[in-house]
């Protein structure tokens, strides 16, 4: 596998790295950012989407800073799992992120804009020409969707991202920066439409922070993922569900979100909210795990059948939330 | 050691010149150690063995580190990519972009104007056939007419930089004409327009079997009459790669002189040899096979490559050197993994719980090539005729032909899927009888020094030692059926034969199957010269401790040159478990030699009789009184007196074995190994995660030359073999396309995956291996799998027939009990084991047999034992020989082909010589 040939930038300031991209673009080049490397280079070495410019985060200090509500976007995984200071579910979700190797070179922000995966994407170009390429990656032949033919409309591949179900929860702002200025929103917001667009990122555009709400400490909750295997693999469903307790007891607050499953990253507030106000314990999270079930729409790209993930979503949605009935 | 210098005595040399006798090469010692009474077999209690006396308490039975270990760990092992030569040129192969399809045009005109591009060849630059088998020699180094699955070889480009022959690869047109492509096995049985291969007057009518069997032993038409318990399956096994971690690489050098240099990770170079003879043109002896270290074979390196073709084409074409390596995903493409089946099996037993018969049907998948094809095809069935004695044998196998990458040998060959089938219905069969499954298998064991109901001769068996001492390491009767829901244990055998008994290009009578070279010169090292592939498995350490036991020698005293066809004798190569067995027999015989020689000059040295004379370390001395004796050196240079160095050669044949009836000799061994393990696991009722906990492997290898490697190998075999039951599958998507050829996504186990196993060495001295040795390499993986499965029955109550079992079976087949059972799976029970009145029959069975083979494994004078004892004839003669209804038969008859089984249909066409196809 060779990678193909492209012109590396590494700026060393925020400021240089988006004069950098706002060149680029008046110019008319395409190019990348380049943060731990763990996902955009093996898509490099198998021909996908690749562009002549990559821009590398790796010398920019300003992206760094880890705090209880403020994480950079260069912040590598390993040091966020090995975190004392942010949110134990936090740590917990990035250390089951891929392999310790992946973790110490992967960062945060590469995590939130992981690129959309797909049997019919994820391989080499030999393997990809002989199946007359996809909707993702056409290769200029307009080619159409393998996983579900004659709709090209829509990319279906699927979002594997640890960290975002659990971030959305923790009611995270998504921070970027761009040649035209700075925005925030909520990370709810942040992703957008399909497995191409992905994410609401204009061109030139990169996510420089998340910080996070000042009562994240008031919440508590757990993150479950579906693998095949303990390291490494990709989660074929992750759930977040994270809860705040009123004076009784039983939780006043609820969020769940899930990843995993579709184009983008799931927040499931009408579920939350639907049994958030009849609630019942014990069966209030059944109903919990059973809305949370149909709201996802998973599809045959990824290691385990679509029908199965779907059931799983419930048994996991239920045991991430089986803390809330503990006293 | 200047004081030592003085010593030196027994040779003319003069005296400061040649200061031989330095501290280890065994100089000038007035003593020697003594002999270690525990390596010695015959002082262990085993019974004697021919190769007894040879003990010296150097080397066998200690555990030792490879002795190329040092080499990689440093990272100074070169492997097929390390191979840098001079004006080297890279390689690259344009593969087929269709799953069937003629090859209509190549257009290679862009490709060679590309600046870097040196040469490009096609199909055209080599016509000339090969394969594995010389019955079936189906494949080309590059597509002659048609390209048979994607990623078969069509073309090839030599240029001066990888990058470059990429961007060639890309620029080579290639027009294809389509062709409807088979995926489904199923599919294969049937006539097709346009057979994959074409097999001329063998071919199978018009349809896409390679390969067929047809064998009835025993009093098959009894079987279903005389049984009171029966247990039914029908098996899916998904197709698995060997997963090594070097991918396949090869560097060919037409060097100046004329001569062929392939530098290639082979388990196989002799075959190697032979194919690039065929297909190159060029006689044998021009060309010399260099295999470089191996990372990882498992089968998976050792049929002859086209890359290994393309590579020697495109250097001949352009007197440089051209280096091949590949991209994981190639290695699917060239795959020659387990072979997916589909594996039918009925077992039967009667009241006495006896085993009055096994029906298997197995049809297995060969993807685009023959391969190994022809022996797996036997293997899936005459390998589960031990070690238990049984009434009757029914066996109709096929392996067809279809559009997918091909399959071949993989660790535990042929035998794999369809034991595991087998063990789990025993499992089945001692539920129905409700008996302990433990129990059930030691009251049916055949004996040592027994022929199976197909006629092996088995010699040494320590299969009883192997399920006791698991039964007991495990606790077994404390566990099993005892264990709460969806926590449960299982057990499995295993059977494997230890060096395949046929040489496929030779007659077993006309040529050895390993020969060994010995050369002793002047500085006391021994060099021997071994074709035997060291291929991570410890081939070279243990050719080198049989050597060193043998003299006495330490085992730095011992280099091994086994990497080229050059200087090594012809080997068979590393398969079918051969090494051990056949290359250190042949190592040992070869070490007599110079032995007798070293024993000849003490003699005469000491005027000390001959036969009195014994080898301790690196001195030669009378066994009553250990201080007449002269050193090693000593001997050695008088020995080399007249002559220099001492050379010796020693070979190892297979004495003659089996019988004669068409494919008598495929499961044909000198000795087998046996093997049983007890798992522990745990079940995730509600997502049909399965984890296994520990695992109990019990191991007869015949004796553990080097327990260090045996234990590593049973870890290794339990590793390789879990990922089989737990997660590796090849998975082939809408279209027939092979959707995870890479390790992301091909999942084998990691750490965490990985239980604690605890291996178990059992040896039972076979009489013909060598210092009692049997193989280790593939027999531990077998019983890993059925004892997974018949464990995840105990925890859930659910009998597989499906593997990988990946989280979505299992939890389907779950829910399919629960819709049965209208149950909630957490409210599940797991079954239960009320013993039977049989039970007491059985153990008193099994008692009475541990006796009898304690006997047997102890007197080599016995009468001959035939399977079929068990059911009343007498054990001198073969059953089939006492009653006719116990039939002998290879192909169906009229009957059967009424309504044959699934493989067993691949019977319904004619060979095109007798009339069949078109």
């Amino acid at each position: 596998m060779r990678m193909p040939p492209f012109t590396l930038h590494t700026p060393g300031s925020l400021d240089e790295a988006l004069s950098l991209a706002g060149d680029l673009q008046k110019s008319g080049q395409e190019f990348d950012w380049v943060a731990g490397g763990t996902d955009l280079l093996p898509n490099y070495k198998w021909h996908l989407n690749s562009k002549p410019h990559v821009i590398s985060l790796a010398g920019v200090p300003e992206l760094t800073e880890l705090s209880e509500v403020h994480i950079g976007a260069m912040v590598r995984l390993q040091d966020l799992a090995d975190s004392n200071v942010v949110h134990p579910l936090l740590a917990k979700a990035s250390s089951m992120v891929a392999s310790v190797m992946i973790r110490r070179s992967g960062t945060v922000g590469g995590n939130i804009c992981l690129d959309t995966r797909c049997f019919w994407f994820n391989q080499s170009e030999e393997w990809r020409e002989s199946i007359e390429w996809c909707y993702k990656c056409d290769c200029g032949t307009g080619a159409d969707c393998r996983v579900i033919p004659n709709q090209n409309t829509q990319c279906v591949a699927t979002y594997q991202a640890d960290l975002a179900p659990v971030l959305m929860c923790l009611g995270a702002t998504i921070h970027l920066a761009g040649p035209k200025g700075n925005r925030s929103m909520p990370l709810t917001e942040f992703f957008e439409l399909d497995g191409i667009t992905r994410n609401v990122l204009s061109a030139g555009e990169l996510v420089t922070h998340l910080t996070l709400p000042g009562d994240i400490s008031d919440w508590k909750g757990d993150y479950q993922k579906l693998r095949q295997r303990e390291s490494w693999d990709f989660p074929e469903a992750g759930v977040a569900v994270l809860w705040k307790r009123g004076p009784d007891g039983s939780p006043s607050d609820l969020r769940v979100a899930t990843t995993g499953l579709e184009a983008i990253p799931g927040f499931h507030s009408s579920e939350a909210d639907g049994v958030l106000t009849s609630w019942s314990g014990e069966s209030s999270i059944d109903e919990l795990a059973e809305a949370v079930r149909k709201a996802v729409r998973p599809v045959l790209n990824t290691w385990y059948p679509p029908s199965y993930r779907r059931k799983m979503v419930k048994v996991l949605t239920k045991r991430a939330s089986s803390g809330m009935l503990e006293v | 050691m200047s004081e030592d210098k003085d010593k030196v005595e027994g040779y003319r040399q003069q005296s400061g010149k040649l200061p031989f006798p330095r501290p280890g090469s065994g100089g000038s010692r007035g003593t020697s150690d003594l002999r270690d009474e525990e390596a010695i077999a015959g002082i262990k209690g085993l019974g004697e063995h021919k190769h007894d006396d040879l003990v010296t308490g150097s080397a066998v039975g200690k555990p030792t580190a490879l002795v190329d270990g040092r080499w990689k760990v440093t990272g100074q092992a070169q492997y097929g990519d390390d191979v840098r030569l001079p004006g080297e040129l890279i390689g690259r192969i344009v593969r087929s972009k269709h799953h069937y399809a003629r090859v209509l045009s190549i257009d290679v005109s862009a490709a060679l104007e590309l600046p870097g591009v040196v040469a490009v060849a096609t199909g055209r630059d080599a016509s000339g056939s090969f394969g594995v088998l010389p019955v079936t020699k189906d494949e080309h180094a590059m597509a002659q007419e048609k390209v048979r699955h994607v990623g078969d070889p069509v073309a090839c480009v030599a240029a001066i930089d990888e990058s470059t022959a990429r961007e060639a690869v890309r620029l080579i047109e290639v027009e294809y004409e389509e062709l409807e492509a088979l995926h489904d096995m199923r599919g294969g049985l049937e006539d097709s327009d346009e057979p994959i291969h074409d097999r001329g007057q063998y071919h199978i009518g018009s349809s896409n079997v390679q390969k067929r069997v047809f064998q009835e032993f025993g009093d098959i038409k009894g079987m279903a009459d005389n049984a009171v318990a029966s247990h039914s399956s029908s098996w899916k096994f998904a197709g698995a790669n060997h997963g090594f971690t070097e991918p396949h690489a090869v560097v060919a050098n037409w060097d100046p002189s004329g001569r062929l240099t392939l530098y290639t990770p082979q388990q196989v170079p002799h075959y190697v040899h032979r194919a690039l003879a065929d297909v190159l043109d060029v006689p044998m002896h021009q060309i010399n096979v260099h295999r470089t270290f191996v990372g990882g074979g498992f089968g998976g390196k050792s049929d002859p490559f086209p890359h290994e073709m393309c590579a020697a084409i495109l250097s001949r074409k352009t007197g440089r050197p051209v280096r091949i390596n590949f991209d994981r995903e190639e290695v699917f493409w060239v795959n020659r993994g387990r072979h997916p089946s589909r594996i039918d099996m009925n077992l039967h037993a009667d009241s006495e719980g006896r085993l009055c018969g096994i029906e298997t049907d197995a049809l297995i998948d060969g993807g685009a090539f023959a391969s190994f094809g022809h022996v797996t095809t036997y293997y899936n069935g005459v390998l589960h005729t031990a070690p238990y004695e049984i009434g009757a044998f029914h066996y109709t196998g096929a392996r067809v032909w279809t559009n997918k990458p091909a399959s071949g040998a993989m660790r535990g060959h042929g035998a794999v899927n369809s034991r595991c089938a087998f063990e789990v219905g025993m499992d089945g069969i001692a539920e129905q009888l409700r008996v302990d499954p433990i129990t059930l298998r030691l009251a049916n064991l055949l004996p040592p020094h027994s022929a199976t109901i197909t006629g092996f001769r088995v010699t040494s068996i320590g299969m009883r030692e192997c399920l006791e001492r698991v039964r007991e390491a495990s606790g077994w009767d404390e566990k099993f059926r005892k264990l709460p829901y969806g926590h449960g244990i299982g057990v499995g055998c295993g059977f494997f034969i230890s060096g395949s008994g046929l040489p496929i290009h030779w007659e077993p009578n006309k040529f050895p199957h390993a020969t060994v070279h010995l050369k002793v010169d002047m500085d006391g090292g021994v060099t021997v010269h071994t074709g035997a592939a060291e291929i991570g498995q410890g081939s070279d350490t243990v050719v080198a401790q049989s050597v060193a036991e043998v003299l006495g020698l330490p085992l730095d005293m011992i280099r091994i040159r086994s990497r080229e066809t050059d200087t090594a004798p012809v080997d068979l190569g590393s398969y079918s478990s051969r090494v051990t067995f056949m290359n250190a027999n042949a190592a040992i015989s070869a070490a007599m030699e110079i032995r007798q020689e070293l024993l000849d000059a003490a003699a005469e040295m000491t005027e000390a009789p001959n036969d009195r004379l014994v080898i301790g370390d690196r001195r030669i001395y009378m066994r009553d009184d250990p201080k007449i004796g002269v050193s090693y050196l000593e001997a050695l240079h008088k020995a080399q007196e007249d002559k220099g160095a001492l050379v010796s050669s020693g070979a190892y044949r297979t004495p003659p074995m089996g019988r004669v009836h068409k494919g008598a000799g495929a499961g044909i061994a000198p000795a087998y190994s046996f093997s049983a393990y007890v798992a522990e696991v745990k079940v995730d009722v509600e997502t049909g995660q399965t984890k296994v906990l520990k695992v109990w492997a019990a191991h007869d290898c015949g004796k553990a030359l080097n327990p260090l490697s045996v234990k590593g190998q049973i870890i290794g075999s339990c590793h390789m073999g879990l990922g089989q039951v737990l997660s590796e599958e090849m998975k082939y998507g809408r279209n027939g396309h092979l959707i995870n050829p890479d390790l992301l996504d091909y999942k084998i186990p990691t750490i965490h995956e990985m239980p604690e196993v605890v291996p178990i060495i059992v040896e039972s001295n076979d009489s013909e291996g060598p210092f009692g040795a049997k193989e280790a390499g593939e027999g531990p993986l077998l019983p890993i799998l059925p004892a997974v499965c018949n464990a995840v029955y105990d925890a859930i109550g659910i009998r597989t027939s499906e593997l990988p079992i990946t989280p979505d079976r299992v939890h389907r087949m779950i829910e399919d009990r629960c819709k049965k059972e209208e149950m909630d799976p957490l409210d599940l029970d797991s079954p239960v084991l009320r013993h039977s009145e049989l039970q007491a029959t059985l153990e008193a069975r099994a008692s009475e047999h541990a006796e009898r083979d304690f006997l047997r494994a102890s007197d080599p004078d016995l009468p001959d034992y035939n399977n079929g004892a068990l059911f009343g004839f007498n054990p001198e003669i073969p059953a089939d020989e006492q009653d006719e209804r116990w039939v002998v038969s290879v192909t169906p008859d009229s009957d059967y082909m009424e309504s044959p089984r699934l493989a067993g249909s691949a019977w319904k066409h004619a060979e095109r010589r007798h009339g069949g196809g078109s």
